[in-house]
């Protein structure tokens, strides 16, 4: 410790000059800093070197003084040392930070660090004395390879992405910078590579590329398909694809920024459109048939689908509208109802033939008829007593096959006339029906049979078509079980899949299975006329209306016991599935 | 059955076909029900001699039938013109016109009846029911409905 107090600054110091130089800097520049100073020293330690720093104060009185810091000035191995140190701490920090790698001038690895040796897969052993090109991928170009050479070759740093191959053959990339080391002769003697893990950037940036080289090949697809337009929120059309322009006949120009009410061809009612509107600014895809009008005035359908895109608040932002033509179509369509309109018509007329025909049948076949039957009767009454027994019989002969041949003309007629008919589906209650026609059958003839009518499903139908089954197959079993002592006829439904089936069940006299497929043919019997009255064609008629409802109507033979008529029908109506086309007139 | 000049006319039948004009003039004399049955052969020969032209121009058309009997499928005027005919004339319009024919075809029935006609029958097949139908009708029209006059 030496008493400082009365000396000389200056004297301190093995350099009083430099000293005193300082002071004087200090009072005029206010401070200084960074002067090197070794005091002199008391003993035989060395002489430390200071680093001083010197600033002026002046204090109220406008007295000026001097302050001066001195700190410790490091020794040259001490400098040395913390050179060192810090050296040793980047290299740490490299070292943990990144993949690192040493290569002499020739590419001999050198050192790798951790990080390599675990990116690469490689142990270090592997790796040192190896040519680097052992973690090559094969990827990049040879121009590629060779630009990196050359570029460090020369002394200058390479900077760039680089994928490189593990040892289990898979891959990585790193973003790396390679640093030449320069010799005196400025010529490189070592490389220092170093390197980050950019793998998973890559795989994302490769992804985005082939997602975005998608959605492009789907845009263009789109564009080059279909017809496109996209409005903004409010109907201005912010994009419209070539095949737009092609239709609608509007350059681009003309159509960008337009409200698309441009091309509104005004078919479409009020409410239409409203609901195209509602539906999709709410969200929603609408879909449906467009009629546009062209810039030149003329018309064409579109098959339209309408897309809102929305914002994260789930509110439609733009509109995309996807087109296909439909014109030819439509204009097929329209066509299509012309032709059937057409075709009615022939229907119609063909119709309007057959019951003139009909008509014809009626009227004149019934007169000669008439006569036969009339003057036959004539010659009995006026001349009975000049006829025999024997001619008696043969004028009966003469007017029975009148009468036949009256009611075949009834039932054919009758025949053609149902087959004609519309089938008429309605809900229709059988019990009531039933009842209707057993009524009527008992009341215009003479029958001691006993009929049950169990209770019956309701079907869809054509009311007065069934009827005429019902009430055919209910007198067949009165007439076919008219000669038993006791002629029971039951009638029942039952439920079958989709169906429902009915069945008329007599206990007469049945008839032989073998013919059964007979038992519908028109004028087929299988009873003589003798045995039991009829035409024949009553059958074939209840075959052609189940039929015509699509159903499907067979008898059964009980043998002796008796038969079972049954017809089954569809229990429900299905209306067949046309195209829906919309036409809208 | 010709009628003589000044003699009531019971029944003006209208009816092309012989055989049927025979049998319904039997049912209606054998039945008793008329005897003054006027048969005319077709549609033009009724509006003549209703009318008094032509070959019945000397008639008397005061002497109208009571009813008439009207057959539908004619040749040259048809069934429902001569009844168009008669209910529209003035002369006519008032006599009971019974449509007798062989068609129950609805459209002919409903044309009928909007044309004016009375009663429209449809002739039976059979002869029996055809008498019946006849004797019975001439009994109504004749005997029991009272006629306009």
């Amino acid at each position: 410790m030496v008493e400082l107090s009365g000396c000389q600054f200056k004297d301190l110091f093995t350099q009083p000059t430099k000293a005193e130089e300082m002071l004087h800097r200090a009072l005029t520049e206010g401070n200084i800093s960074g002067i090197s100073l070794s005091f002199l020293p008391e003993d035989d330690k060395k002489k430390k070197q200071f680093i001083c720093s010197a600033f002026c104060v002046a204090n109220e009185k406008s007295q000026e003084k001097v302050y001066v810091i001195a700190s410790p000035a490091e020794s040259e191995e001490e400098r040395f040392q913390n050179i060192l140190k810090e050296i040793a701490d980047y290299k740490y920090a490299l070292d943990e930070s990144s993949i690192v790698a040493i290569t002499d001038q020739k590419g001999i690895i050198t050192y790798v660090n951790d990080n390599f040796c675990a990116i690469s897969k490689y142990q270090r052993s592997e790796l040192i004395g190896n040519d680097h090109r052992i973690i090559n991928s094969g990827y990049h170009s040879k121009e590629f390879i060779r630009n990196l050479w050359v570029t460090i070759a020369h002394g200058k740093i390479w900077r760039g992405e680089l994928k490189n191959r593990a040892k289990d053959g898979s891959y990585y990339w790193v973003d790396t910078t390679i640093v030449p080391f320069l010799n005196q002769e400025n010529k490189p003697y070592k490389y220092l590579a170093i390197r980050s893990d950019i793998t998973s950037k890559k795989v994302a940036e490769e992804n985005l590329e082939l997602s975005l080289k998608e959605t492009s090949d789907y845009k263009y697809a789109l564009d080059e398909s279909s017809i496109v337009a996209i409005t903004d929120q409010k109907g201005n059309i912010k994009y419209a694809n070539h095949n737009f322009c092609k239709i609608s006949k509007f350059s681009y120009e003309e159509l960008i920024g337009k409200d698309h009410r441009i091309i509104n061809s005004g078919h479409h009612s009020k409410e239409f459109i409203r609901n195209l509107w509602v539906t999709i600014a709410n969200g929603k895809i609408w879909r449906g048939e467009l009629k546009n009008k062209a810039k030149d005035g003329t018309y064409y359908w579109v098959d339209t689908t309408i897309v809102p895109f929305l914002d994260e608040k789930g509110k439609p932002y733009q509109y995309v509208a996807i087109r296909a033509d439909i014109t030819q179509r439509k204009l097929a369509e329209e066509e299509i109802i012309i032709l059937n309109e057409a075709l009615e018509k022939r229907v119609k007329e063909r119709t309007e033939e057959i019951e003139s025909f009909s008509y014809s049948v009626s009227h004149d076949l019934r007169g000669p008829l008439r006569a036969v039957n009339g003057f036959a009767k004539i010659l009995e009454e006026d001349y009975s007593t000049v006829i025999d027994d024997e001619g008696k019989r043969l004028l009966a002969e003469v007017q029975y096959n009148a009468q036949k041949m009256g009611l075949l003309i009834d039932d054919l007629l009758a025949f053609a006339r149902l087959g004609r008919q519309e089938v008429k589906r309605a809900p229709v209650d059988m019990n009531q029906l039933t009842a209707m026609a057993v009524r009527e059958i008992t009341q215009t003839t003479n029958h001691k049979a006993q009929i049950k009518i169990k209770k019956l499903l309701p079907v869809m139908a054509d009311y007065s078509l069934l009827e005429h089954v019902m009430s055919n197959l209910i007198s067949n079993a009165i007439k076919y079980s008219s000669k038993n002592e006791n002629p029971y006829v039951e009638i029942r439904s039952k439920r079958g899949n989709q169906e429902i089936i009915y069945s008329v069940t007599d206990n007469g006299v049945g008839f032989e299975m073998q013919y059964s497929h007979k038992l519908f043919g028109v004028f087929e019997r299988l009873h003589s006329a003798e045995e039991f009255p009829g035409t024949g064609v009553g059958l074939a008629i209840a075959y052609r209306i189940i039929k015509k409802h699509k159903g499907k109507i067979w008898g059964e033979s009980l043998q002796e016991k008796g038969q079972s008529f049954i017809f089954r029908c569809p229990a429900h109506y299905k209306k067949l599935k046309c195209k829906q086309w919309k036409i809208q007139k | 059955m010709q009628t003589m000049e000044n003699t009531e006319i019971e029944i003006l039948l209208v009816e092309d076909n012989r055989s049927d004009a025979e049998l319904t003039i039997r049912a209606l004399t054998k039945g008793k029900i008329a005897n003054n049955i006027v048969h005319l052969q077709n549609g033009a020969l009724a509006i003549d001699f209703l009318y008094g032209q032509n070959e019945y121009t000397d008639r008397n058309i005061d002497k109208k039938p009571k009813i008439i009997l009207l057959d539908l499928k004619m040749p040259k005027v048809d069934g429902l013109e001569v009844l168009k005919t008669i209910k529209s004339h003035e002369l006519t319009r008032k006599i009971p016109v019974i449509i007798l024919t062989s068609s129950k075809e609805n459209p002919d029935i409903e044309k009928a009846y909007s044309l004016g006609a009375n009663s429209y029958i449809v002739k039976p097949v059979e002869f029996e029911g055809f008498a019946k139908a006849i004797s019975e009708l001439g009994f109504y029209w004749l005997l029991l409905n009272q006629g306009p006059h």
